[in-house]
């Protein structure tokens, strides 16, 4: 069986944004310590965002990125501040429900403001390139570019900068952090700019590579769930590695698997990695 | 006779030994201690004995059966029932109900008696209220029959647990520090009524236990442990007499 | 007239919501498990038991499907319920021993995965076009008496949801749920008692779906068709809702919760007359279902009939 690149090329991309996401995911987890199912919604805003300011506004999609993720990093401080906050003291599985809660409302929210059907981003529309063989668009090379620069970005900030570390510390160790006297509710402030920030550029990824839909970013979630599950919860390594790891898995897979199948193989490698490493890949989870 | 027959028993965490070659055997109708300063492997020694830890070595024979590899719920129906150092009341159950759910073999329990009423379930059920009712006014709980347990104080939590384990029958009563949090006055009738148990029920006690003075007097055997093995084992006199057990506890924090 | 009309229409739809409630209640108010999988319990009763009753196609006619049985109404809705409750068994096989957010999220994928299933297998489904003229039961005996057959279906679902608390009720308060409580407190308490709690487990989750499906064929039969965009992961989520708002651990709750939910969804109907931004009132009520939801959790985490002191029991002191 001969492996067309053409198919890795593809997983590349889907795990681009994948890994993406399930870093934003895993990063608030390892903070906040539950699952915070709206996250898939507030990608979804940040794809609405940068909609309105590329297409409806006529802006260029590099401000428009911009808008969107900065929006919704504020928009994650503002649904702390209005929601979370309040129940800082909950168990995770009543954050999870209050999660849902707020999943309902922007969902909604976006289909009052945008209707229900899909959008597009406003990008010339060019024959796509073919390099050695593997078709390859430009928004494919820039959800890449973006998605490396965004990963290199977060690395330093986890390994260089003061809050990083302390983020680290805090995901590994809560009380203790606590203990040392870091302020946690600064941290938490970060933990959503950088989430918000995060899951707004992995929604305009996927707009990117698909259609800008409102439960666009729902739909992704189960992937992006496997990945920072295969990666052990809370291991921002471990969500990347992953999240490449599901996207290549389920292009690839279609040489075997029916291609409507794709999707199972995200759940496949959920279950499997549960089930055989429940400590995640590299094995240093919070749990 | 022999109840309980441990062999042989190795656990490591991590690299780590925290049980090195433990073995000890348990007669019926002995009450047995099992001493050592913290960190002597003596709660690693009881996850051993009722399931909740896989040792890497060695066996565990129950009433002449291997139950090494046997679940903690599998040991509980065979008869070894163990409670837990920080009391694990149900706190959202009633006192009452927590003292129901120890009954063994209940026909009640699945799912089609339980809606019907059927199977004898109600029949059942009352004769386990009476001697829920017997044990819970000897604990002085009585009163507190529909109180949840999440409302009781520290000692009387202690105390349900103990009586929720008397519920369930066992051969075998294996207690994570039974007396830690109790007054004074409780632990000393609390020490008679094991006493008069092992007589009527023919029960056998195994407990790990601070409280050297409680063990001292109940104890007809005496396990002594230090550094993850057995030091020193034989009756309270001889136990309380090698230097060697004197000498782990002054050498570890007593 | 017209508004008898449209609250049978909204009871039924109700009494479909409590069952599905009443299984979720089983699930998360009996035995803490975190099931997000109720969509496909649903989906799984109302396609089993649509296809068990519909004849098989005629070619040219819903040509893709090539499986149907012409059974009676009565096997669809015991094969539903029973096979709903052979999936529930089986996803948590794979699952149960998980703890809790990772249950939740391997249930909610296999949930996915069962509709990609429904979604892609037209030869039994119809796949992603509707499966068509599901029969309605005994539509020709109501016919002939002088009430429509709507207030004889309301009057069905309402008598099975009775049926249903009843019976649920009595598990909950009986040892089978006095188990299933303790396994929600603390499951090692639970093990060391003797109780197989993979098994109560396992039990919790199959009795829980087969109502689930049980719901999923009322509506198929209701409904007269069927498309896999019924049973959307946000049917687990309204659920969800609805046990929460109700108070977990109520039967009764569970039922208020689901009649609530269901008012929330429909209340603008009953609004005579064009309505301002009516385009947008069912995203509306959506939105309001998510503010209720956690307006609920913070001024009343015990939801509407949940018992707080049950859930402050414990939280005050101890060690």
């Amino acid at each position: 069986m001969v492996l067309d690149p053409q198919f890795v090329w593809n997983g590349i991309v889907v795990g681009s944004i994948i890994s993406v996401s399930a870093l934003g995911l895993t990063l608030i987890f390892g903070i906040l310590n539950f699952i915070n199912i709206a996250y898939g919604d507030y990608m979804a805003t940040g794809a609405y965002l940068a909609f309105a300011v590329n297409a409806q506004m006529g802006l260029p999609l590099a401000v428009a990125i911009a808008a969107g993720v900065v929006g919704m990093a504020a928009g994650a401080v503002l649904i702390d501040k209005l929601v979370f906050e309040h129940f800082r003291t909950s168990s995770p599985v009543t954050l999870l429900i209050v999660s849902i809660g707020i999943a309902f409302f922007i969902r909604n929210l976006i289909r009052a403001i945008w209707g229900p059907s899909g959008n597009f981003y406003d990008v010339p529309i060019e024959a796509n390139p073919n390099l050695f063989g593997v078709r390859y668009s430009v928004e494919q090379l820039s959800i890449i570019v973006a998605s490396l620069l965004l990963l290199t970005a977060v690395y330093v900030l986890l390994r260089r900068t003061r809050i990083g570390i302390a983020m680290r510390a805090a995901s590994d160790d809560r009380t203790l952090t606590r203990i040392r006297g870091v302020d946690t509710e600064r941290l938490v402030l970060y933990v959503w700019i950088a989430g918000g920030a995060i899951a707004g550029l992995g929604g305009i990824m996927l707009g990117l590579d698909a259609q800008i839909r409102p439960n666009m970013g729902f739909t992704a979630l189960i992937p992006i769930f496997a990945a920072t599950i295969l990666g052990g919860i809370g291991d921002p390594k471990g969500a990347v590695a992953g999240g490449f790891a599901i996207g290549i898995l389920q292009e690839v897979s279609v040489v075997v698997v029916p291609s409507e199948y794709k999707f199972a193989v995200a759940l496949a490698a959920l279950i499997v990695g549960l089930l055989l490493r429940p400590d995640g890949l590299f094995g240093e989870a919070t749990r | 006779m022999t109840l309980l027959s441990v062999d042989g028993l190795r656990k490591t965490f991590g690299g780590i030994v925290a049980v090195e070659d433990v073995s000890f055997d348990v007669e019926r109708q002995d009450i047995v201690g099992v001493i050592g300063p913290n960190g002597a492997g003596k709660s690693t020694t009881f996850r051993l004995l009722t399931g909740f830890h896989t040792p890497d070595a060695g066996t565990v024979e129950f009433d002449g059966e291997d139950v090494t590899d046997l679940s903690p719920d599998a040991r509980a129906r065979k008869g070894m029932i163990r409670t837990f150092q920080i009391a694990q009341e149900l706190t959202g159950m009633s006192v009452m109900q927590n003292m129901l759910l120890a009954a063994q073999g209940h026909p009640g329990e699945r799912a089609v008696t339980s809606a019907l009423g059927i199977g004898g379930t109600s029949a059942f059920e009352a004769d386990q209220r009476d001697q829920a009712e017997e044990l819970l006014q000897l604990l002085e709980l009585w009163e507190l029959r529909d109180e949840y347990a999440g409302n009781l104080s520290g000692g009387q939590r202690k105390l349900l647990e103990l009586g929720r384990s008397l519920m369930a029958d066992p051969d075998l009563l294996l207690l994570d520090e039974p007396m830690a949090g109790i007054n004074p006055d409780l632990t000393d009738r609390l020490l008679e009524r094991i006493l008069e148990l092992r007589d009527e029920r023919d029960m056998t006690f195994l407990f790990v236990e601070h409280d050297i003075d409680a063990v001292m007097r109940v104890a007809d055997t005496v396990v002594g442990m230090h550094n993850g093995a057995v030091l020193s084992m034989g009756t309270p006199e001889e136990v309380q007499s090698d230097d060697r057990m004197l000498e782990a506890y002054l050498g570890g924090e007593v | 007239m017209a508004l008898l009309d449209l609250l049978l229409v909204v009871g039924i739809i109700a009494g479909v919501y409590s069952l599905l409630a009443i299984g979720m209640n089983m699930h998360w108010g009996d035995t803490g498990l975190l099931n997000f999988a109720h969509a496909a319990f649903f989906a799984v009763g109302a396609y089993t038991s649509a296809i068990l009753t519909t004849p098989t196609p005629e070619a040219g006619l819903l040509a893709e499907r090539v499986v149907g049985f012409d059974l009676p109404v009565a096997v669809g809705i015991v094969a539903g319920t029973v096979l709903a409750a052979v999936l529930g068994f089986v996803i948590a096989t794979t699952s149960v021993r998980l703890e809790g957010d990772y249950l939740a999220m391997v249930t909610l994928s296999s949930a996915e995965l069962v509709r990609l299933v429904i979604h892609n297998e037209a030869w039994l489904t119809t796949g992603a076009q509707t499966l068509k003229n599901i029969p309605r039961p005994m539509e020709s005996t109501v016919a002939t008496l002088p009430v429509s057959y709507d207030v004889f279906y309301f009057l069905l679902v309402w008598g099975l949801v009775g049926v249903c608390y009843l019976l649920f009720e009595r598990m909950s308060n009986g040892p089978f749920g006095r188990v299933l409580h303790a396994i929600r407190e603390n499951d090692d308490v639970a093990l060391a008692l003797g109780k197989d709690v993979t098994q109560f487990k396992l039990k919790s989750f199959a009795i829980g779906a087969g109502v689930a499906g049980l719901a999923g064929t009322l509506w198929a039969h209701y409904v007269y068709a069927i498309s896999p965009v019924m049973f959307l992961p946000s049917i687990t989520f309204l659920i969800w809702a609805a046990v929460i708002i109700g108070g977990a651990g109520s039967y009764a709750g569970a039922i208020v919760g689901a009649v609530v939910i269901v008012l929330l969804r429909q209340v603008t109907r009953f609004i005579p007359g064009s309505v301002p931004f009516s385009d947008q009132m069912s995203y509306l009520r959506l939105m309001l279902v998510g503010v209720v939801l956690v307006a609920v959790l913070y001024y009343r985490p015990e939801g509407l009939l949940g018992n707080a002191e049950r859930l402050q029991a414990g939280t005050s002191e101890g060690d």
